[in-house]
């Protein structure tokens, strides 16, 4: 009798658990900096960066660099958007903007050692193509000038694209010009969900754009979906998944509306009774995870899906994923040299963030002094927490022997309150805490934000109106 | 910020008094002295009026500066201390690095005043020696004069180990050598170190570029010698640099 050998499931990557995402939607931050940008310290001062910058240039072998540009405006305000953004269809502000950017960049990059190389490069916005490409292409050109940029195969060099106002030969200029990946903006095909959130933008010519990045040699789409919005349904975002996952991107985010229309002005032409009940919220997640697992997407962390071929999956695999601000990333601990309006640096032991404020930003800039806002030193607690965070949302597991040893504390006393926070979470079958590890279930993967809120000092202390989203 | 200065006279207790009878001032450089002659603590009594804990210096505050006139030596008790002078056109040219234990000043010993600079390289704490109260003790203890010269000859040989024609990998690699002895024989580990002094010092003090030494550093990491993570180094094959050092240490 012929038998067929039974088919080797692979080990999902996301455990879906309605009842327990329920439970946990509770705010919390992304962690994409510990401590997190509200506590940076306003007065971090010019003289305190080029400090931070020359120890850093001291270090027997000083850190790679990773760079980031933001670029605030776009044509069109999306509701939903809670980014630094400025709206204007008027594209000389793009010029001036660049042109300060330009000045911004003869002042940063000098304090840097030349022989620190540029391993990743991001443009984030806002809309970054708001500036055409040929304007990027000068861009790129003055940070590779002033820069050491990497010749490695391996370096990331992306681009958040909106694909409405960027066309399938611009992506060619794009290639060009260097970048290696792209980030595209999709959140939802439904029209009704679209018109909802002012964001009418067709299948066929995102479809168009994801080819041309194909085409022209881009290592890695991303595509960005957004569940929660206003008039969303199961069948209408259904839809959307199927589309996007037809296209196969090599990477998918899949973000929670965060509906926080005091602090976010545009999210005011939200109707509250719009959007999705809890109930649907988390079933259009599910939808989205159970669609993606089918589709044979791995769950990296934080709303972050890949191909099993992706670097990301990869990385996750073997054990060498990073994070830094711009998400999750393959290349080891490097310096974030931030520039632009709003952007963040972490470079050494301190983050420092530019003004948010665009006037502020560019008086800064005139003056010939670095657009500075806020910022902060860590503490040696500080570093430890943010190690210890980092592990959990890459690694999923900490050591806990092996940081008593590197650090030479007791982590069960030092840590008596983050794992008396722990221990519900264990009773839930989010974490398991075998002697000397820390280790993070599949179930327990789609709350990471959750686990690692646990090991944030800063949350016991009262928020001077520190707003975060829910995490789920 | 003040400089704590070695002419100051001094102050507070002047008897550097950490330890049982049998661990005396454990990174002081002339415990060896006074164990090996048979002293014990009441007898040391006249050795350690002499000597004063000074500091802490914070990280760029000078502990003596060139043409001072010279009146102490001092052992460094915790951090690293740097020696430079500046050459005919002003740049600064390192001399030295200094570990705890190890005594600053001795070359200013023939001359009256210091002829180098020395700067603490971050929290750097010392015990003083008054030279002339150590130079009449001297006379009357043997065995401290021995050792006087044993610290004096010493300094001399580590200053004219990388002056020779050697490359930047055999320089570097002897350099982490040596360092690696020191430590260990101050009872730190031979293999795990922290390199207190800038990237920027260390290829001055090798005469080669910063680049250079990063380079070297990064090559001799992909090859596992040696592992690197900010200022922590970590030598996984002593071995293998053993073998590079091998051409400048000559032993």
């Amino acid at each position: 009798m012929h038998t067929t050998p039974p088919t080797v499931q692979p080990e999902p990557t996301w455990r879906f658990d309605a009842e327990l995402l329920r439970r946990y939607d509770r705010p919390g931050p992304r962690y994409t900096s510990y401590p997190t940008a509200p506590h940076f310290a306003e007065g971090f001062g010019e003289e305190d960066f080029r400090d931070i910058a020359r120890r850093s240039n001291d270090d027997p072998i000083p850190r790679q660099l990773s760079l980031y540009v933001h670029v605030p405006f776009c044509r069109s305000p999306c509701f939903y958007c809670g980014c630094n953004r400025v709206i204007t269809r008027d594209e000389s502000r793009g010029r001036t903007y660049l042109d300060r950017l330009l000045r911004e960049i003869g002042m940063v990059a000098p304090l840097f050692d030349c022989d620190r190389e540029v391993v990743q490069l991001h443009l984030g916005g806002g809309t970054p193509n708001f500036l055409a490409p040929r304007l990027l292409g000068e861009l790129v050109a003055a940070l590779g000038r002033q820069f050491s940029f990497s010749h490695a195969l391996d370096r990331d060099f992306s681009v958040e694209l909106d694909p409405r106002f960027v066309a399938p030969d611009d992506i060619e200029v794009l290639s060009a010009i260097g970048f290696n990946r792209t980030s595209l903006g999709v959140q939802d095909f439904d029209p009704r969900v679209q018109q909802a959130i002012n964001r009418v933008q067709g299948v066929d010519e995102t479809l168009a754009i994801i080819d041309a990045c194909r085409r022209f040699g881009m290592r890695s789409v991303n595509i960005d979906l957004i569940y929660g919005l206003p008039l969303q349904t199961l069948e209408g975002f259904g839809r959307t998944l199927d589309t996007v996952i037809d296209a196969r991107p090599d990477r998918l985010a899949i973000y929670g509306y965060a509906h926080m229309p005091r602090l976010f002005k545009a999210q005011r032409q939200i109707r509250d009774e719009d959007l999705p009940d809890p109930e649907t919220r988390l079933a259009l997640l599910e939808l989205a995870v159970e669609r993606l697992g089918d589709a044979g997407y791995e769950y990296i962390g934080m709303d972050h899906f890949a191909l099993p071929g992706d670097e990301l999956a990869r990385a996750r695999r073997e054990g060498g994923l990073h994070r830094n601000f711009m998400g999750y990333t393959t290349h080891a601990q490097t310096d974030l040299v931030g520039l632009g309006v709003s952007a963040i640096s972490h470079v050494g032991d301190s983050y420092v963030q530019n003004h948010r404020d665009l006037p502020a930003w560019e008086a800064a800039v005139d003056q010939g002094r670095l657009p500075l806002w806020r910022g902060l030193v860590m503490g040696t607690d500080d570093v430890l927490r943010a190690e210890l965070i980092q592990r959990l949302m890459c690694q999923g597991e900490i050591d806990t022997r092996q940081v008593e040893r590197a650090w030479g504390i007791d982590f069960g006393r030092y840590f008596a309150d983050a794992l008396a926070a722990l221990r519900p979470l264990q009773e839930d079958g989010l974490v398991q805490c075998p002697p000397g590890r820390i280790r993070v279930t599949p179930r327990g993967r789609a709350l990471l934000r959750i686990i690692a809120m646990c090991f944030d000092r800063y949350l016991d202390q009262r928020g001077e109106g520190v707003r975060y989203s829910r995490t789920i | 910020m003040a400089d704590h200065d070695l002419l100051k006279a001094p102050h507070g207790t002047p008897i550097a008094d950490d330890g049982d009878e049998f661990t005396f001032c454990s990174t002081c450089a002339f415990s060896a002295a006074c164990l090996s002659e048979g002293y014990d603590k009441s007898q040391l009594r006249d050795l350690h009026v002499l000597v004063e804990h000074v500091g802490p210096f914070r990280e760029g505050d000078h502990i003596f500066r060139e043409g001072d006139p010279f009146n102490a030596i001092a052992a460094v008790r915790g951090g690293t201390v740097k020696t430079y002078v500046n050459d005919a056109s002003g740049r600064e040219q390192v001399l030295g690095f200094f570990l705890p234990g190890e005594v600053i000043g001795l070359n200013a010993i023939a001359s009256a005043r210091y002829p180098c600079n020395a700067v603490a390289l971050d929290t750097v704490v010392l015990c003083r020696f008054s030279f002339p109260m150590m130079a009449t003790l001297a006379s009357r203890m043997p065995g401290l004069q021995r050792h006087l010269f044993n610290l004096l000859s010493q300094d001399i040989g580590k200053a004219s180990l990388l002056a020779g024609n050697y490359t930047a990998d055999e320089r570097l690699a002897a350099f982490l050598v040596l360092l690696s002895r020191r430590f260990a024989e101050r009872g730190f580990s031979a293999t795990r170190m922290r390199l207190t002094m800038a990237r920027t010092d260390i290829a001055n003090y090798l005469r080669l570029a910063p680049e250079t030494v990063s380079r070297v550093l990064r090559r001799l990491q992909d090859e596992g010698v040696l592992k690197v993570d900010r200022r922590d180094l970590e030598i996984l094959q002593p071995a293998v640099l053993g073998e590079l050092a091998h051409h400048v240490l000559r032993d």
